[in-house]
Formats: C-alpha cells, sequence, structure tokens
C-alpha cells in the first residue's frame, strides 16, 4: 500500500525551523558577511566591503594567538581534570551509602550555578588582600604573604582554570553516572567469579561500556568550554596584562569595542577550528539514526 | 558559533535604530500637539556608586514626580557603572532600540552616540530655558567641544575632580608631611611604605594604585607630573611618567594587588589602613568619613613639572528617540540647577555645576570640596575620541598590565598606548 502523501508533517516542522532560520541561519550569514567588511559601529560611515582584509589582520595579530594558544591551554586542562573528577565522583555516587540522593542532588550545585556567579564567587575566594583562600593558606601556615591570584600574570590563568573545573565536574559525573547505571550487573558477577581484580573490571567493563557516553560528553564540553566567557570574564576580564585572555574572552572584548567586521572574521575562524571537534560528533549522530 | 550569533545580532540592532528614527520623527510631530498637562512617562538610566546614592536618586525622583505638576512621572531605571561598560549596555540598548529616553552621561562616550544619531540635540530646550545662565559658560562649551558641533547635545550636571586622598595617622607614623611638590608626593609614598609589627613583611603600602578598568584617571596625573602630556604619550617627559608608575609597583610601594585594583578594591585597601593614599573623587568622600572619621583628609594632585588631574564628569543625555523631549528637558533642567540638582551633590559630595548651588555652605565649609576647588584650574579629560571607550576599558589595563609586569619597557608600552587612543 502506497502512503498518500501529505503536507502536515511540513506544517507541524515549520515552525521550529523557521525560529532556527531566524536565530541561528541568518545570524550566522550576516557574521560571515560582516567578516569582509570595514565594520565598525563606532565609525559608521567608514562600513564597506574590505574582502580578506580582517582575516589577514587576524593571522598577523600576536593577541590572536597567544589567545588561541590559551584556549587550547583552556580546554586541554578545563575538560581534562573535569573528566577525571567526574569520573571518580560519579564512581563514588554509584555506590551505595546512607543520604546517596541527597549528595548527589548536592553535588550538582556547581553545574546548576550561573557562570557570573561562578566568577564573582572565585574572583572574592582568590582576592589577594581579604579572600578566603589566602585566609586559609595563611592558618596552614603555607603561605608567609598573601599571594594575589587573580592579579599575578603567572597565577591568573590557573586560577580561572580552577574555576572552570569545578563548574563542569558535575556534568562529567551526572552522565558517566548514568551510563553506570546502565552496565548490567551480570558482567561483574561473571568478572568476580572469574577472580578479576578492580582494576581489571574498570578497564574491561566500566570503561568500554561507557566510551560513548566519555565520548559525548567530552565533544560537549570541549565545544561550551571553548566557547564560554561568563567566567573569564568576572574574574579578570581576560587579564591582567591579557594573561586570562582566551579567543571567546577576546572576541567578546572587540565585540564589545564594536569592531565588528574584526571581531566577526576572529569568531569565523573559531568556528571553523571548532568544527574540526564538532564534525565527528554530528556525524556519529548522523550515524545512528541511519 | 554563539560568538558568531552574538556579534551578528549586534549589527542587526543597526537596522532597527533606522526604524525608530522614523518613528521617533512622527512622534515629535504628534509631541507638539501634546497638551502639557497629560501624563508622560520619562525612562531615566542612571547609575550609583553604592546603595545610598541609589536610594538618594530614587528619592530625587520621588520628589520630582510628586512637585512637578506637569503630570511627568519619571522612572529610574539603575544599571551598574562597571568600569565604563554601563556605556557599552547603553550603547547596545539603544542601537536595539531598547534604550531609555534619558540617561546620566560621559563626555567620553559621545562620539560613539553622535557617530550614530543616538542623542537629541538640547539647543533649542536651552534656548528657552530661565536656568542657562546658572551654569558657567564654559561647562557649556566643553559639551559642545565633546560633540564635535556648535550645539549642545550633553547637559551638564557635576563634575568630580580626583584628589588625592591621605590618613593622618600614617603620616604621623611616618613623619610625613602633606606634599606640595609632585616630587615629595612621590617621597611621601616611599616613606609611608612600611613595616608597621617588625616582622619584615610590609603592612602599609604607601599609594593605592589602580591598575584595573579606571586606573588610567590617576595615572594621567604621574604623567603630567613629569610634564608629559596625552597629546604626546611617546615623549621622553611621558614616558619618564610611566617609568616612576612602574618603579611603584616593581618597588613594592604599592599592594600586589594593585595591577588588576580597580575602584572596590582601592576603596577597600584605603578604608582597611593598608594603603596611605589613593586617588578619587567626592563620589566616595560621604563613605570615607563614614568609615574612617577624622582620620582621613585630601590635598590636591600636587605641581610637578606639569601638574594635571582627572575631572571625572558626569552629564545627562536625552536620546533621540524619546517621545517626549520636553518633559525629558524639565526632568534634565531639575537635576541640574533644581532641587535634585543640590540633592544629589550634598548627598554625593559631588562639584555642582549650579551657581546657585555652589554658593551654599555645605560646598564652603567641606574639606573634600575644597581639594576639588584647588583642583579645578588643572582638571581635564582624556581626549574625547571614537577609540576612547575601548582604550579606557580594554587596551589601557592590559598594556599597562605588561608594562607593571615588565613585559613592555615604558617607551613601548607608552608608543602601544600612543597607536591605540590615535589609531
Amino acid at each position: 500500500m502506497v502512503k498518500k502523501k501529505t503536507i502536515w508533517p511540513y506544517l507541524l516542522v515549520a515552525p521550529a525551523l523557521l525560529i532556527i532560520l531566524c536565530v541561528v541561519f541568518i545570524p550566522v550569514v550576516n557574521a560571515i558577511l560582516m567578516s569582509f567588511q570595514s565594520y565598525d559601529l563606532r565609525r559608521p560611515n567608514d562600513i564597506r566591503f574590505i574582502g580578506l582584509q580582517n582575516y589577514i589582520a587576524v593571522f598577523r595579530d600576536s593577541l590572536f594567538w597567544k589567545a588561541l594558544g590559551r584556549t587550547i591551554l583552556w580546554v586541554v586542562f578545563g575538560v581534562g581534570f573535569q573528566f577525571l573528577f567526574g569520573f571518580i565522583m560519579a564512581l563514588l555516587l554509584n555506590k551505595k551509602f546512607v543520604a546517596r540522593g541527597a549528595i548527589r542532588a548536592v553535588s550538582l550545585i556547581p553545574w546548576v550555578t550561573p557562570g557570573v556567579l561562578i566568577g564573582l564567587m572565585w574572583r572574592w575566594i582568590y582576592d589577594g588582600n581579604n579572600g578566603v583562600l589566602n585566609d586559609i593558606l595563611s592558618k596552614l601556615h603555607l603561605i608567609d604573604s598573601n599571594i594575589p591570584f587573580l592579579a599575578q600574570t603567572s597565577t591568573a590563568f590557573p586560577s580561572v582554570i580552577v574555576a572552570i573545573i569545578w563548574q563542569g565536574i558535575p556534568f562529567f559525573a551526572l552522565m558517566i553516572l548514568a551510563g553506570l547505571q546502565g552496565i548490567p550487573t551480570e558482567l561483574y558477577e561473571a568478572a568476580d567469579i572469574d577472580g578479576a581484580c578492580s582494576s581489571q573490571k574498570l578497564f574491561h567493563i566500566t570503561i568500554p561500556s561507557i566510551k560513548n557516553t566519555i565520548y559525548v560528553t567530552a565533544l560537549l564540553r570541549i565545544i561550551w568550554v571553548a566557547n564560554s566567557v561568563d567566567v573569564i570574564f568576572n574574574m579578570t576580564e581576560g587579564g591582567p596584562a591579557y594573561s586570562t585572555q582566551t579567543l571567546s574572552v577576546y572576541i567578546f572584548n572587540k565585540g564589545n569595542a564594536l569592531d565588528l567586521g574584526y571581531a566577526s572574521s576572529m569568531a569565523i575562524v573559531m568556528a571553523l577550528l571548532l568544527s574540526l571537534v564538532a564534525i565527528p560528533y554530528l556525524a556519529s549522530t548522523f550515524k545512528k539514526e541511519a | 558559533m554563539a560568538a558568531i550569533m552574538i556579534i551578528s545580532l549586534t549589527a542587526c540592532s543597526t537596522g532597527a535604530t533606522s526604524a525608530n528614527k522614523d518613528t521617533t520623527e512622527t512622534s515629535e510631530q504628534e509631541e507638539n500637539d501634546t497638551n502639557e498637562s497629560e501624563n508622560v512617562t520619562i525612562n531615566f538610566r542612571y547609575w550609583a556608586d553604592n546603595t545610598d546614592y541609589s536610594i538618594l536618586m530614587q528619592n530625587i525622583i520621588k520628589k520630582f514626580n510628586e512637585e512637578n505638576n506637569k503630570g511627568i512621572t519619571v522612572v529610574g531605571e539603575e544599571t551598574p557603572w562597571d568600569g565604563g561598560a554601563y556605556s557599552e549596555t547603553l550603547f547596545n540598548a539603544a542601537m536595539g532600540g531598547g534604550g531609555p529616553d534619558c540617561a546620566t552621561w560621559k563626555l567620553t562616550s559621545t562620539p560613539l552616540f553622535m557617530n550614530n544619531n543616538l542623542l537629541a540635540d538640547l539647543t533649542p530646550y536651552l534656548d528657552e530655558w530661565d536656568g542657562y545662565s546658572d551654569i558657567d559658560d564654559n561647562m557649556y562649551n566643553v559639551m559642545k567641544e565633546a560633540s564635535g558641533t556648535d550645539d549642545v547635545y550633553v547637559m551638564p550636571w557635576n563634575v568630580q575632580v580626583l584628589y588625592v586622598y591621605y590618613r593622618p595617622s600614617i603620616f604621623e607614623a611616618a613623619g610625613v608631611e602633606v606634599p606640595t611638590t609632585y616630587e615629595e608626593f612621590l617621597e611621601a609614598i616611599k616613606k609611608c611604605t612600611m613595616d608597621t609589627d617588625g616582622d619584615g613583611k610590609t603592612d602599609v603600602y604607601g599609594f593605592g594604585m589602580r591598575g584595573g578598568k579606571g586606573g588610567q584617571e590617576p595615572w594621567g596625573s604621574f604623567i603630567y607630573g613629569e610634564g608629559g602630556s596625552f597629546e604626546d604619550l611617546t615623549s621622553a617627559q611621558s614616558v619618564q611618567g610611566m617609568q616612576d608608575f612602574i618603579d611603584l609597583y616593581n618597588n613594592g610601594y604599592v599592594p600586589p594587588t594593585a595591577i588588576s585594583d580597580g575602584y572596590d578594591e582601592i576603596i577597600a585597601n584605603f578604608q582597611s589602613g593598608l594603603t596611605a593614599m589613593t586617588i578619587h573623587h567626592t563620589g566616595s568622600s560621604a563613605n570615607m568619613v563614614e568609615a574612617l572619621g577624622d582620620d582621613v583628609s585630601a590635598f590636591p594632585f600636587p605641581d610637578g613639572k606639569g601638574q594635571w588631574t582627572s575631572m571625572g564628569d558626569t552629564e545627562t543625555v536625552i536620546f533621540e528617540s524619546c517621545e517626549n523631549k520636553e518633559a525629558a528637558f524639565e526632568w534634565l533642567a531639575y537635576l541640574a540647577t533644581g532641587e535634585g540638582q543640590k540633592m544629589w551633590c550634598e548627598g554625593t559630595g559631588n562639584v555642582p555645576v549650579s551657581k546657585t548651588v555652589q554658593a551654599g555652605d555645605y560646598f564652603q565649609n567641606d574639606p573634600f570640596m575644597k581639594a576639588s576647588i584647588a583642583g579645578q584650574p588643572y582638571a581635564g579629560i582624556l581626549p574625547i575620541l571614537d577609540t576612547t571607550t575601548e582604550w579606557v576599558s580594554s587596551i589601557w589595563p592590559n598594556i599597562v598590565g605588561l608594562a607593571l609586569t615588565n613585559n613592555l619597557t615604558a617607551k613601548e608600552c607608552m608608543q602601544k598606548l600612543q597607536e591605540e587612543l590615535y589609531k
């Protein structure tokens, strides 16, 4: 029997497509067009097509390359430690103990806290004169004098990485915990009968069983962390002396300065770089759907 | 991707502005026919440096609403200053068509808004205003200069002249007199840096340096103190002023956090006794007296090879998109010369622009006002260029940060600052 073609499904999908067109497609196309223009709102009478000049300037901009290098470190250390601690937390939360439900709920607090609030909170924790971290370190006799964590180029960047790690651990823990709960207990029982030790069970049962979860979670976090601005901006605004300026913060600062053409060209370059990460994820998603 | 979308949506809003302009022109015609007694609502955006000033502004608004007898209701929209981000937010709102009718203002933002035709010309309203002569002509000239036209787009409100706060008790302990020259000032900073408990660590720093956003204002006094100027930041004198600034940081005469310290930090450090001196204006004097009582006083930034202090101006503007400009001007006039001027300047300690208010006892007897008035003859503002906002909010803190951390020499730093300001 041949199914009758109907317009009804397309009408149902149309509103969603229209919204995506308006809030994603049009702005992206507009940004691509702006990246080929001298589009500085401080000089609105001088907006004109300039070809690849913005891109050439970006690749000659030493701040861009430094910001790119810092973004790689930001993602590698940020996501890497989020995964490590999230994995450990998930293994602990998967065990049966008193008040497990309450602790699982509390452990989500960093994830549900707004990035702006996290930035402000950590800024005061790190404060060089009145910060609680300096107070604790001083009372433990670990330091002789206060450390200006966010005012030194050597400590500012590691400090903001710690804040983003703290924020992202619960997301990894939550996703991995969901994966762990889907592993059949029979596998562990069989391993026990065969005399497998804990590490053998971890590397031969647990990790292989949740590898897809880890893969998808890591890809999503890489994209989100690379794009994140809120935590760094509220802690340091990219300073001191550009020492915490990642690519997304640099784009944000240039956008704020209203040099939208230059900011767009950097954003396009960043989007292309991130697509290297996103494409495998999208490919695997489409493969599953097919 | 998110970055692309944000930037693109910001740019899209320029189109919205043109549409608003058309709407405004129609509204202006309608406005002319509007009876004065009709109820009119004016949205007024402002910032307040602390909660007391916030309450004060709300009281002024309330008083105006109750007493204007013209059916005008002002609705206050408070937005944080946030080291200058206020102006950026205001610009985005105005460009997007969601801006207020009028707002408090900094002159440095004027070119950006003028270039985008966002401000209303106040000249026709000033011409018919009987309070015009209560404000010095020089103030109107500064406003005209900022707009780059012969018309007034910015309404004078109050000025804040930066001076040096000091702790008399620390000066006494260090055996220091109030400095009268730039050299004495640098020497006083060194002498006031002390280890008070003998543990080998500095307990009091001579000066609360502001290396974060907004730090360009006190920094300018060092540049001029050595004979430099904003017009040529690369001159030997300007570079020497920068070198003085670097030396204070590297020799430990300012807190190690100075590189990123902003307003909150310099005030907190001064009030806690961590620093002996810092630079700010009368906007913080009420809080200083409340926290420190008699142990705080002020002197004007002293004379060196040159002399300059920042005139932190605050004005008000009406936006072109405002549909009831006449009513908005009534409110601005109330703030400039009326009861609003008196309440705000007495409550915040800012220097009034109204000659009548200036003559009051409060302003004649206040020691911080005296330091402000003494600084007025050499007070100035940064060059008002379309690059100034970015230079202040992003370029200056980071470039100076590179110099303070010895990643740039004083000369390289000043060359970079010159290039970015005048590009």
